[in-house]
């Protein structure tokens, strides 16, 4: 593991002062996408990067893997300039677009990734299959990818930053073209990699994503950051306060009604809880799949690959706050527990 | 798509459960048309062997057969068998017969080429047979297709043999061997690049995206098709040196041609897709170094190229040699074919008995002009120097009326060593205007001593003016030091009205020569082929330096540019050195102009001297752009000449290695800081 001051503190990626602006053949400024930004991100956090589309989340990404040189500032990640390519070792990334061959197979895909590891062959045969199979795509493994839809190529993309085991793990829209079963499970892979330790940096629009996942949360606009915080500091509400029981008849709600203005609440409403979109579709096609219908699509993706490890940090940050809301559709994510799991794992 | 292949299945699965069982009604039905054409057909060709003969009926009986082969193959193996093993074997052993049985027909009907298109036709079907037959096994998929195909194609050569088609055979044996080596060499090449490794991994997916994408096959396709099918288009009647001589620059030649286009557009846009498409963010967001990624795509279309450049070989070589064994015009023509073009010959020029002594003969005539006419100097000394050169040169190759002139040829030590025959190469002229006397006349003797000697006479030769001769010597005519001295006398008739003959001038250079072959054709075409394959690396590294920092279309053009620059290079330079500039080093040809710039600049011509520093430009442009043709190894396989080692090593290494790696670091720079987002130019 890299071991220098950033990364002995446990900060995985920094940026102080990064901008970013794109200039045209005759050197002039274009386009200001990056305008100073300061982010911190600790090992094993799950941080969600937000913002409208142009914002300049993508652009931060690529100065963050080298692909792009900034302007100005400083960048460290893993505590080493994104230039050396001795840290990418350690980096998973997955592009907002799966950008692959579109004459190989899905096999031939992550081998080729492999070897860009410098994976000895036995490994990575083991690897793809695990990831193939993760992923549920095993059954299509020798179909040219250019032939698949969107949402199996963003398998493979997925399957393909994975493949190193990596520490850090950069995904850009992880979940767009997605089906909501297979993004309901790729967020539960996302949360048992930062179960393991492992740091994610979340790029997306899709905010019940970042609520369901994300430790902290930086928001972005016009190249800048406007919020940075844990989720439990951007959302929670101090001015109102949630009552759940089971169902209640019309009479016990009046009582209650009454006895609460009684205590001096202003407003009382009463509404009975719908469940959410995803949590029913989840269902119905859980079920489907459990009564043994085909499709020659994916297959519903499994488990999370066994060859990615936990990281083992001395000093983990502690997570500031449960990550997830618990909804009727999502895991009850206790993240105490887990923390303390993965410690005494050790 | 996916719904498609849903569909094939479940046809597939309704078919097989109802071929579980023996399909009575089908098979009762396949007998009854078997028992019907057969008694049909045998019935009719009966009643034509009486009415028109035996090879009608010959083809009625075979057409017959063929039917009922095609009957039965349907009703046992399609109906009825669910053993699928059995009924894919069977029904291609079945098309491949019946194609057999149509050929055959065919040729009864006296048309082998229906034949061979009928064959051609069982063999598709045999081949597209076998990828259907394994669709819901893609892993065998490819090698079943390719065992079935190739069987058919060799029941195709086995047919154009059998009747008497042997060019054509050995050209389809050879589009076969270049398809099937090019195959293996792939296969192979992609084992050798399995060890993990980034540069290797870069280049194993190049070389899968040059045969995979459609358009570098089409050139491949090109590439399989002209090499043999050349000498079946050739003219008949022509003299097959000639034929030959063409088969070998035209094939070679294009090869190179279309594989340095191949090269170019390919690799340009390999890169330039890498980088619009966004892909070499993946690639490059793993631990892989830009220069890493550079070297393998350099490396992929090198390893591709290697490939093409042997099938290319394979399909000059033996079809050279098949052409070379065919019926030549005469004696003289074959002799020319196996000794003059199927050889590697070196060639010997005669060399003045003193270097030093014309030099200061050169020196000499220079400062006379120099007094004579200071004019002539004024412009451009160099040139004038060079021209004065090229005078002394023309002057020393020519035999004077009435005079004699020795030439002495050195360093035949070797040819003495082979005791092969030496050939005198001759292309005399003379000046003569009138067509009777255009006729070069003279004597010749070997060492002092009187050639050719015929009855004790001393025959003088009387030759066409301007045209190739080459007499055969014997190696013994050669001294002990391995010197020949080679004596004309100029015979040439006295026009009317003149007082004396015209000279004789031997064009220097290939006017007057010796030539011995010196090694084989074989090792000629390796040495071409390492040339071809080493100016493709140069043009590959070129394209790869344009493609790292330009968008794709002005990337192509300027590999282009700079592909047919390194083609020209060598003409321009020559005609510059006729007209303008003088041979030399480049420093010497900057000095140069310098000067003579400065001296018009004071002599108030300000235009002249202008123009003088302008041509810096092309001196410049012309200095560091290679020059493919002082390495012209197709000429010389073409013309039986050996292509010299230090040629070839000085071939590797500059055109090879140095100006590649030149080209390399361009790239590098190119890519080593860019932001990889999609070039605006």
């Amino acid at each position: 593991m890299v071991i220098h001051m950033d990364a002995a503190e446990g900060i995985d990626v920094k940026c102080v002062d990064l901008r970013k602006t794109f200039r045209d053949f005759w050197m002039r400024p274009r386009v200001r996408a990056v305008e100073g930004i300061d982010l911190e991100i600790r090992r094993g956090q799950i941080y969600g990067l937000l913002g409208p589309n142009g914002s300049g989340k993508s652009t931060t990404i690529k100065m963050l893997l080298g692909l792009l040189t900034p302007s100005s500032g400083r960048v460290a990640v893993l505590g080493k300039s994104p230039r050396d390519v001795a840290i990418k070792k350690h980096v998973g990334y997955l592009p907002e677009e799966s950008y692959l061959y579109r004459f190989l197979s899905a096999r031939e895909t992550l081998d080729y990734y492999g070897r860009l590891f410098k994976l000895p062959r036995k490994v990575r045969n083991e690897r793809v299959d695990r990831l193939l199979e993760m992923v549920g795509l095993d059954a299509v493994e020798h179909r040219p990818v250019g032939e698949f839809s969107k949402g199996m190529q963003r398998r493979v993309g997925l399957a393909q930053s994975l493949i190193n085991d990596p520490q850090l793990l950069i995904l850009d829209e992880p979940t767009s073209g997605m089906d909501p079963v297979a993004a309901r499970q790729i967020k539960d892979l996302i949360m048992d990699l930062g179960r393991r330790g492992k740091t994610v940096l979340l790029c997306t629009h899709q905010l019940s994503d970042v609520e369901d996942l994300c430790d902290r949360v930086a928001i972005m606009f016009g190249g800048k950051v406007r919020a940075e915080g844990t989720c439990e500091d951007l959302l929670t509400r101090t001015d109102q306060t949630t009552i759940q029981t089971s169902a209640l008849s019309d009479s016990v709600i009046a009582e209650v009604c009454s006895l609460l203005k009684e205590r001096g609440a202003q407003t009382v409403e009463v509404d009975q809880p719908r469940r959410r979109m995803e949590a029913l579709f989840v269902e119905i096609v859980e079920k489907a799949r459990a009564e043994g219908l085909q499709t020659s699509g994916a297959a519903a993706t499994s488990g999370v690959a066994d060859f990615l490890k936990d990281t083992v940090v001395a000093d983990v940050v502690p997570r500031s706050a449960p990550a997830a809301t618990p909804t009727d559709g999502g895991p009850a994510h206790d993240v105490d527990t887990d923390l303390l799991e993965s410690l005494t794992r050790r | 798509m996916t719904e498609m292949s849903s569909s094939t299945t479940q046809i597939v699965t309704t078919r097989r459960q109802r071929n579980q069982f023996i399909s009575w009604p089908h098979l009762r039905s396949s007998l009854i048309w078997l028992v019907a054409v057969a008694a049909i057909g045998l019935a009719a060709s009966h009643l034509l062997e009486v009415q028109a003969g035996k090879s009608a009926a010959d083809a009625l009986r075979y057409t017959t057969l063929f039917l009922a082969i095609t009957i039965s193959a349907h009703g046992l193996f399609v109906q009825n068998s669910n053993e699928s093993a059995l009924r894919h074997t069977g029904l291609f052993l079945s098309i491949l017969l019946a194609g057999q049985l149509a050929a055959e027909a065919a040729v009864r009907l006296g048309s082998v080429s229906l034949g061979t298109l009928f064959l051609g036709f069982a063999a598709a079907a045999a081949g597209r047979h076998a990828w259907r037959a394994f669709s819901s096994t893609p892993q065998l998929r490819p090698l079943a297709t390719w065992l079935t195909s190739t069987a058919g194609v060799a029941a195709v050569i086995a047919f154009l043999a059998r009747h008497d088609q042997l060019l054509l055979a050995t050209a389809f044996t050879g589009i076969t061997g270049m398809v099937i080596g090019c195959f293996a060499g792939l296969a192979g090449v992609r084992a050798l690049l399995s060890s993990p490794n980034g540069t290797f991994a870069v280049a194993r997916v190049t070389i899968d995206e040059a045969v995979r994408m459609r358009a570098a096959l089409l050139l491949l396709v090109l590439l399989v098709v002209l090499i043999p099918t050349l000498p079946l288009a050739l003219d008949h009647t022509e003299r097959l040196e000639y034929r030959v001589q063409f088969f070998l620059s035209w094939s070679l030649g294009s090869a190179s041609l279309i594989l340095s286009l191949l090269t170019i557009v390919f690799t340009s846009s390999s890169i330039c897709g890498d980088i619009e498409s966004f892909r070499i963010h993946m690639t490059l967001a793993k631990p892989l170094q830009r220069w890493e990624y550079l070297l393998g795509k350099w490396l992929g279309v090198m390893i591709f190229n290697f490939i093409l450049v042997g099938l290319t070989g394979i399909g000059t070589y033996t079809f050279a040699k098949t052409l070379a064994g065919t019926q030549a015009t005469d004696a003289i023509d074959r002799e020319a074919v196996d000794q003059h073009i199927l050889a590697a010959r070196t060639a010997v020029t005669p060399s003045p008995a003193s270097p030093t002594e014309r030099e200061q003969a050169i020196e000499a005539a220079i400062n006379k002009l120099e007094q004579d006419a200071p004019d002539y100097f004024r412009n451009n000394p160099a040139a004038a120097r060079s021209r004065v050169r090229f005078e002394y040169d023309w002057a020393w190759h020519t035999v004077a009326p009435d005079m004699v002139s020795t030439y002495v040829f050195h360093n035949l030590e070797s040819a003495k060593a082979r005791n092969a025959p030496l050939q005198l190469q001759l292309k005399p002229r003379v000046n003569n205007v009138e067509i009777d006397l255009a006729e070069v006349r003279f004597a010749m003797w070997l060492n002092g001593r009187p050639w050719p000697m015929q009855d004790g006479v001393h025959l003088a030769q009387t030759l066409p003016s301007q045209a190739d001769h080459i007499f055969s010597l014997p190696p013994d005519v050669i001294d002990e030091e391995g010197n020949l001295e080679i004596t004309f006398e100029n015979k040439n008739l006295v026009s009317a009205g003149a007082t004396i003959p015209s000279a004789i001038t031997f064009s220097p250079g290939d006017g007057l020569r010796l030539l011995y072959r010196a090694g084989s054709f074989r090792g000629n075409v390796l040495k071409c082929l390492a040339v071809i394959w080493m100016k493709l690396s140069l043009v590959a590294a070129a394209s790869i330096a344009a493609a790292s920092f330009l968008g794709s279309s002005t990337a192509l053009l300027l590999a282009l540019s700079i592909y047919f620059g390194a083609m020209g290079s060598g003409f321009i330079r020559d005609a510059l050195m006729q007209y303008n500039i003088a041979a030399g080093s480049f420093l010497g040809v900057v000095m140069g102009r310098m000067s003579a710039a400065w001296e018009l600049f004071l002599s108030g011509r300000f235009y002249e001297a202008g123009r003088m520093l302008l041509g810096f430009v092309t001196d410049f442009v012309l200095a560091i752009l290679p020059a493919f043709s002082n390495y012209d190894a197709i000429g010389s396989v073409a013309n039986g000449l050996l292509f010299p080692l230090n040629d070839l090593v000085a071939c590797c290494a500059l055109i090879g290695v140095a100006y590649p790696l030149g080209f390399g670091l361009v790239g590098w720079a190119g890519l080593a800081r860019r932001d990889l987002l999609p070039s605006t130019t």
